[in-house]
């Protein structure tokens, strides 16, 4: 055994403080967020175990809304970050002039702080603000939408729309990444065939770069879905009087001091996006052997 | 075909013009709010907001960089950053090395366990880390050392990934030779290898300071439980525009001061940001 040790000891202590924090933090986070998710707090104190958090939350219209914004939040950011990252990969993809300046330039949201982006939009989207004046048509430029100013952050659609838009124009270059190491992937050799054939460039895009993407794709949509569901900040801020899951975990452990409903919500969250994460994943299989198929 | 070439040139060139201006618009905006002065935010209705200050000025970058109260909190997000990249450093490229080098038993389960800890929601794992730092003896802990930690917990990962990485790149024969000479495998790793890696490690410093001068979710559960006065930037610029009126000039300007850095340090280490970002998407 202390041979084992001698033999072994570098080894050992290369690997054991990475895996005694990991693992520390993780069973922590574990434990703490079953046993406070089973535990009932009453006026701060805790009064008894079971699962009466869940049934309360399935009892609540408030958990149901947030619940349905969150899907909403899903399904409408996921297919958006695949388009705009679609683009942009498709963009500078091509060799031009300036093609380094302009991939850095698209990879600016990476580089804000998330809690900026919120702000500037807070700022863009605030009554008075540019937007207000563009939509009135206070701006010779543009013409006038609206008559009476809108107050995006307290309209329900509005405002999610709102963070949305914030989440997507943040993470577009990460899709963009993941879509153009796939774009570059694509032999030239494909689309010279396709040229001595005649093929136009539309066929080009839904006969070969499209399916010779496909791994790229699922990838983007698996991920950004996930980020999709656990989204906190931009509904934080720019819907706060429409909370998403993530909101309403803030809602109950700060400014209710109820931690037990929160871990409860917390739960549900993962299971959530086990679930849709694995329903997702069967539907882009499904997807790709109907196109294989065709 | 000569003209079908240029319209499709025509839309290419539209839509890189589009997206450049989508990307750049609110960051000028941005920077156009913070050196506006008062007539240019405050319009009444009576006129649009101008797309260029009327008496543009720095006042509010001044008044912020003589401030105590930001530079308290500025310091508290610096040290919190630096105490964060030392732990996953030195927990990490020890741990990431031993990957890359070593077969043993167990391996898989490490690497499972590194990717499931991250696997967990910020938002869920924030519940419980927060309850332990403030209902546990933990709550004696500094606040930099309490938010470090739970940063910890999101860069660690990273650094093992990108120093992996690095150390593959660097040849096995290296190592072989200093054992020939009757050097131990620490006098290998801290002697030879160590620093061959220095420039990747940097890399991978760099991000996970970024990661933790950007983070907002465990910073913000842990200094609201534990009611802290100094707080870090991104939670201190939260509450300047949760204020009842904000002024869209101190949350512009103060927006930017906390962007800069982390634009600058952006740029040096694309390459690795990249490599971070898409983590898990390639391998």
């Amino acid at each position: 055994m202390i041979k084992a040790i001698k033999k072994n000891a570098f080894l050992i202590w290369t690997l054991l403080p990475a895996i005694l924090f990991l693992l520390g933090f993780f069973s922590v986070i574990v434990f703490y967020l079953v046993k406070l998710a089973f535990t009932h707090y009453e006026a701060g104190m805790a009064t008894s175990m079971g699962i009466q958090n869940f049934i309360e939350m399935a009892e609540s219209k408030e958990f149901k809304e947030a619940f349905l914004r969150t899907f909403y939040f899903v399904i409408f950011a996921t297919p958006l970050q695949l388009l705009t990252g679609m683009v942009t990969a498709m963009l500078v993809n091509k060799k031009f002039l300036g093609r380094g300046v302009v991939r850095s330039v698209f990879l600016l949201p990476l580089a804000i702080p998330t809690i900026v982006t919120t702000s500037i939009l807070l700022l863009m989207f605030s009554q008075g603000g540019h937007i207000s004046s563009l939509l009135l048509g206070q701006y010779s430029f543009f013409p006038k939408v609206v008559n009476t100013e809108i107050a995006f952050i307290s309209k329900e659609p509005l405002a999610i729309g709102l963070s949305i838009f914030g989440k997507v124009w943040r993470d577009t270059p990460i899709s963009m990444l993941i879509l153009l190491a796939g774009l570059q992937a694509i032999s030239e050799d494909q689309y010279e065939a396709a040229k001595t054939m005649g093929a136009s460039s539309i066929q080009n895009f839904f006969y070969i770069t499209l399916p010779s993407m496909l791994p790229a794709i699922s990838s983007v949509l698996v991920l950004r879905s996930i980020e999709a569901w656990k989204e906190f900040i931009f509904p934080y801020i720019l819907a706060p009087t429409f909370p998403v899951l993530g909101v309403l975990i803030e809602k109950y452990y700060i400014q209710l001091q109820n931690p037990s409903m929160s871990a409860a919500i917390g739960m549900i969250l993962i299971v959530v996006i086990l679930v849709g994460t694995f329903l997702l994943n069967k539907l882009l299989k499904y997807l790709n052997n109907l196109l294989v198929k065709a | 075909m000569r003209k079908k070439w240029t319209v499709q040139k025509t839309i290419w060139f539209f839509m890189i013009i589009l997206s450049l201006v989508l990307v750049l618009l609110p960051i000028y905006i941005m920077f156009k709010y913070s050196i506006s002065d008062r007539a240019s935010w405050i319009t009444g209705g009576q006129y649009p907001v101008p797309w260029f200050p009327f008496k543009p000025n720095l006042d509010m970058y001044r008044y912020y960089l003589s401030d105590t109260r930001f530079w308290a909190n500025a310091f508290l997000s610096i040290k919190v950053a630096l105490l964060t990249v030392t732990l996953s450093t030195l927990i990490g490229a020890p741990a990431a090395y031993a990957l890359a080098r070593f077969k043993f038993n167990g391996k898989a389960v490490l690497l499972v366990l590194i990717l499931s800890i991250r696997l967990i929601p910020d938002i869920s794992a924030v519940i419980p880390v927060a309850t332990i730092f403030t209902n546990s003896f933990l709550y004696h802990l500094p606040i930099e050392l309490k938010v470090a930690l739970s940063h910890t917990i999101l860069g660690l990962p990273y650094v093992v990934y990108i120093a992996q990485g690095v150390f593959e790149t660097i040849p096995v024969d290296l190592e072989e030779q200093v054992m020939i000479m009757g050097g131990s495998k620490l006098y290998a790793f801290t002697r030879v290898i160590l620093p061959l890696a220095v420039p990747g490690l940097a890399a991978g410093a760099i991000y996970v300071f970024l990661l933790s001068w950007n983070e907002f979710i465990f910073s913000y559960f842990i200094t609201s439980t534990t009611s802290a006065s100094v707080l870090p930037l991104p939670v201190y610029l939260r509450s300047v525009f949760g204020a009842f009126t904000p002024s869209p000039v101190s949350v512009a300007t103060l927006s930017l001061i906390v962007s800069l850095p982390v634009i600058v340090f952006t740029f040096i280490i694309q390459k690795y940001m990249i490599a971070g970002s898409t983590a898990g998407a390639v391998k």
